[in-house]
């Protein structure tokens, strides 16, 4: 129990220096978002409307300390305010808008990944020099250095355009009404294929090979030796002894990966016209919208410490050392 | 203890389940886009597709004082006064029939058309009109020079000035009028989301709204119904060019307005017979603009040294694809083609390519070649600066590199300099940077185009920031003829002055006009057909601008 109110306490630290840097960062950055804006429209905007447009948009030229009080008030009491480059959505609804799509691809793509990419490098480990082990690390990695957007690319030109077995773009048939039905579950399933794979295909090399490595280093260990000795069924040996112990760093990249997910995947949304936060963080940064900056931001920073947080618990149960001090 | 086995076959599962879920629904796609591609055979039902490259999601959001509005809410459901459309230069009455402007140039009187109403089937009257523009001035600004607009009647509105104001015509003629009786209801206009608009356009009725699309249709009390011709509008949200250019290349859409490179081979060649584009040069005269308020910049003779040594042809072609067009002296873009003055479009020298001529101008100005080739200043430093140009705009940034190629022909060092477009803008706008390219104002008028060129009311002071005339150039003989060009009463004498404009611009050289940017836009006739073209330029290609309008009430389904 104290180690896990420490950590806890860490994770307060740690959350206020974020948000106090997620203030400050955009703030540093030159310009502000009433004359980004008027650049990006290019002169079909009158500059007479510059100072109405500020007004409305609640751009406020108050000293830093004072706006940095009204956003902590506003981080306590939920109030992430208004988005301007969606003027006038509340930055939460916007989150919200985009949220569902950006978990879905980045959690069925993160977990599809670690968990294909972990039982390969088991089954690696295990049988060092055989099939897989020589044969599928160097492919994923290959696979897994190439440009992502190139790839994706590729792929929704290959399977989307010329075979036609993939939708090109959204994250369902247009003009389908979202409800529980089979078919429209279907049919974001479909749409879900390939932007996942792309992810899979890039990011599982890694995993494949992390676990490969401790694994091997846990396969030399005494007591596997002793436990084959003992004359246990190497599936058991394979998963409860040697996988177990060779799973910690995994467990840690996991949780990691777990809470970047919320940063959606931009490229994946930029080339499969997916719906998400990706995109939209790109587009804050570039307009300069700070409340939605923020807000997207604060949610990037609590899900990372959140997921880091589970992990360390989960490390407790088990990780036996971790406990004992 | 059997807790571990349970996970590891729990977990096996697992993943097999996603896979094979995975698979499943893949095949279900198949089965799906064969459904969906039955539609071409009945187009009287079909809606006209649009995809909108710069809004990776829409919200649900269809105010028109919304910073971002969403697309189609100014053309489609709201309707402005009179339409201009550059690619002819003709102006056609909307929902106003005619317009007489005062012999004091103080105020313009607009007659409304009779019978137009609103799509909840009230008529629109002089008072929507008066009230639009109370709104528009209270919410965004703007339209300073505007006393008022007073409604006269049911069908007759007055707009009265503090002074002579010529380019209001335009100005006001082209602002979307809204429905007084919805929007003086609505307490709080500026945030409010207005999601089922009430306007006078012909596709008003939001329909299937999605975060990633949604379709506009008839509008059951158009004034026009004999012109709704196509069912409705659809919009596809996209995150940027590439998914953008991928539907239209694919045929998924009817119309688009995106940059697609090399288009002839990307997109013509895959249905010669019904895919057209048509890149009328009537967008903003993009221009290299040199800082005024820094040596050598301040040197007319330097400004138009340096535009002779720059290969415009050059520019278009690796820099804008081939798409523009290389300016002229008038300094004016393809949208003022009947404002521009023969005598000095006939007799550019400085924009055209002379690098002899340039180097001797650069000579006499006192700008010596040393014995490496390059130049140096007045003051003995080198003759270097820096072009900038956002580090997204990869067109540009071409024309940058290119110029900077240029220059070396001249002895002068150039150097592309690329962060992003925020820092780029806040050296603009403090006064503070070298040079850079530079979009411009395109209205109907000249007027905002050499008023931020030359005018001497638009210059602020380094340090000060400005949102036009970013290159501080002033010019006491533009001020009196941009005043001579406001207080005209008729377009024959404004012309006279745009001609005189042009001739004090061919003088001075207050920028590098580069080239007229295009108005990009493509379309296949395999469901609507009707489209404006080089032949028929009834309007430009846009899915954005006034004259989109004009386009959505010509389009007929394919028989």
């Amino acid at each position: 129990m104290r180690f896990i109110l420490r950590r806890l306490g860490f994770y307060l630290i740690a959350f206020w220096a974020s948000i106090t840097l997620n203030f400050l960062l955009p703030r540093f950055m030159p310009g502000d978002p009433v004359s980004r804006m008027f650049a990006r429209t290019q002169g079909k905007m009158q500059p007479e409307q510059i100072d109405a447009l500020r007004k409305l948009l609640g751009v406020d030229d108050r000293p830093l300390w004072e706006q940095y009080i009204d956003y902590l008030h506003n981080i306590v009491t939920g109030n992430m305010g208004i988005s301007i480059s969606r003027f006038p959505a509340p930055v939460t609804e916007v989150i919200a808008a985009q949220i569902g799509w950006t978990l879905l691809l980045g959690g069925t793509a993160l977990v599809i990944a670690a968990v294909v990419g972990n039982l390969l490098g088991i089954l690696a480990a295990w049988r060092r020099g055989g099939a897989i082990d020589s044969a599928l690390p160097p492919v994923l990695i290959f696979i897994g250095s190439f440009p992502y957007f190139w790839l994706a690319m590729g792929a929704l030109y290959l399977f989307g355009v010329i075979l036609g077995w993939s939708p090109l773009r959204h994250a369902f048939t247009d003009g389908l009404e979202p409800a529980f039905t089979w078919e429209f579950i279907g049919d974001v399933g479909a749409h879900l294929v390939l932007p996942a794979l792309t992810i899979v295909l890039v990011s599982i090399g890694g995993w494949m090979l992390g676990m490969r490595n401790t694994m091997i280093a846990t396969n030399s260990e005494d007591y596997i030796t002793m436990a084959e000795a003992k004359g246990l069924r190497p599936g058991r040996i394979m998963f409860r002894y040697a996988a177990r112990n060779a799973m910690l760093p995994s467990v840690t990249s996991f949780g990691m990966s777990l809470g970047f997910v919320v940063g959606g995947a931009m490229l994946t949304e930029v080339v499969f016209a997916y719906p998400g936060v990706g995109y939209q963080l790109l587009n804050a940064v570039q307009g300069l919208d700070y409340p939605l900056m923020q807000g997207l931001f604060l949610t990037i920073t609590g899900a990372v410490l959140l997921a880091n947080f589970l992990v360390d618990i989960l490390y407790v149960r088990l990780d036996p050392r971790v406990r004992s001090n | 203890m059997t807790q571990p086995r349970y996970l590891r076959s729990a977990r096996i599962t697992a993943a097999g389940l996603v896979v094979g879920a995975l698979l499943l629904t893949g095949c279900a796609a198949t089965v799906n886009k064969s459904g969906t591609s039955s539609s071409t055979s009945d187009n009287t039902n079909a809606m006209l597709t649009i995809p909108r490259e710069d809004m990776s999601t829409f919200d649900r959001n269809f105010n028109p004082f919304a910073p971002a509005v969403n697309p189609m809410v100014n053309q489609a459901i709201y309707e402005p006064l009179l339409v201009f459309n550059p690619a002819k230069g003709d102006t056609t009455p909307w929902l106003a029939t005619e317009w007489k402007t005062a012999a004091d140039g103080k105020s313009i009187t607009f007659t409304l058309r009779d019978g137009v109403k609103w799509s909840d089937g009230k008529p629109l009257v002089a008072d929507d009109v008066a009230y639009t523009f109370e709104l528009q001035k209270k919410l965004k600004g703007g339209y300073e020079y505007l006393v008022g607009a007073t409604a006269e009647g049911t069908n007759k509105v007055t707009f009265t000035f503090n002074k002579p104001w010529s380019p209001a015509l335009y100005e006001v003629g082209q602002l979307p009028i809204l429905p007084k009786h919805i929007w003086s209801a609505i307490a709080d206009p500026a945030k409010d989301a207005n999601a089922t608009p009430v306007g006078t356009g012909p596709y008003t009725e939001v329909d299937s709204f999605q975060a990633q699309s949604y379709a506009l249709k008839k509008n059951p009390n158009y004034w026009q119904p004999e012109k709704q011709k196509i069912a409705g509008i659809k919009m596809l949200a996209m995150s940027g060019n590439d998914a953008a250019n991928l539907a239209s290349v694919n045929g998924d859409v009817d119309w688009s307005t995106q940059f697609i490179p090399n288009i002839e081979k990307t997109f013509i060649s895959k249905d010669k017979e019904h895919r057209h584009y048509w890149f009328p040069p009537t967008g903003a005269m993009i221009n290299w603009q040199l800082n005024t308020t820094k040596a050598p910049f301040n040197d007319s003779k330097v400004r138009k040294a340096l535009s002779m040594a720059v290969n415009r042809d050059q520019v278009t072609k690796i820099g804008m694809s081939g798409y523009a067009q290389p300016a002229d002296c008038t300094g004016l873009s393809g949208n003022y083609e009947k404002w521009k003055n023969p005598a000095v479009k006939d007799n550019c020298s400085w924009t055209k390519l002379n690098v002899d001529e340039a180097n001797k101008v650069l000579d006499e100005a006192g700008y010596p070649k040393g014995a490496d080739g390059k130049r140096t200043l007045k003051d003995g430093m080198p003759f270097e600066f820096k072009i900038s140009v956002g580090a997204s705009s990869s067109d540009w940034l071409s024309v940058a590199n290119v110029i900077s190629q240029n220059l070396q022909a001249v002895g002068v060092t150039a150097k592309v300099d690329s962060p992003d477009w925020a820092s780029v803008v806040a050296g603009y706008e403090q006064g503070t940077f070298d040079s850079g390219i530079v979009w411009s104002a395109n209205d109907p008028s000249p007027f905002k185009y050499f008023n931020n060129a030359m005018g001497s009311a638009t210059v602020k002071p380094v340090g000060t920031k400005t949102f036009d005339n970013y290159h501080r150039f002033g010019d006491p003989k533009a001020d009196a003829l941009l005043q001579d060009f406001v207080a005209a009463g008729d377009e024959a004498k404004q012309k006279d002055v745009a001609y005189k404009l042009q001739e004090e611009y061919n003088d001075a050289a207050p920028l590098v006009p580069l080239f007229s940017g295009p108005e990009w836009g493509d379309y296949t006739d395999v469901h609507f057909t009707g489209w404006p073209s080089q032949d028929n330029p009834y309007a430009t290609l846009s899915d954005r601008s006034p004259t989109t309008v004009l386009i959505l009430t010509t389009l007929e389904p394919r028989k």
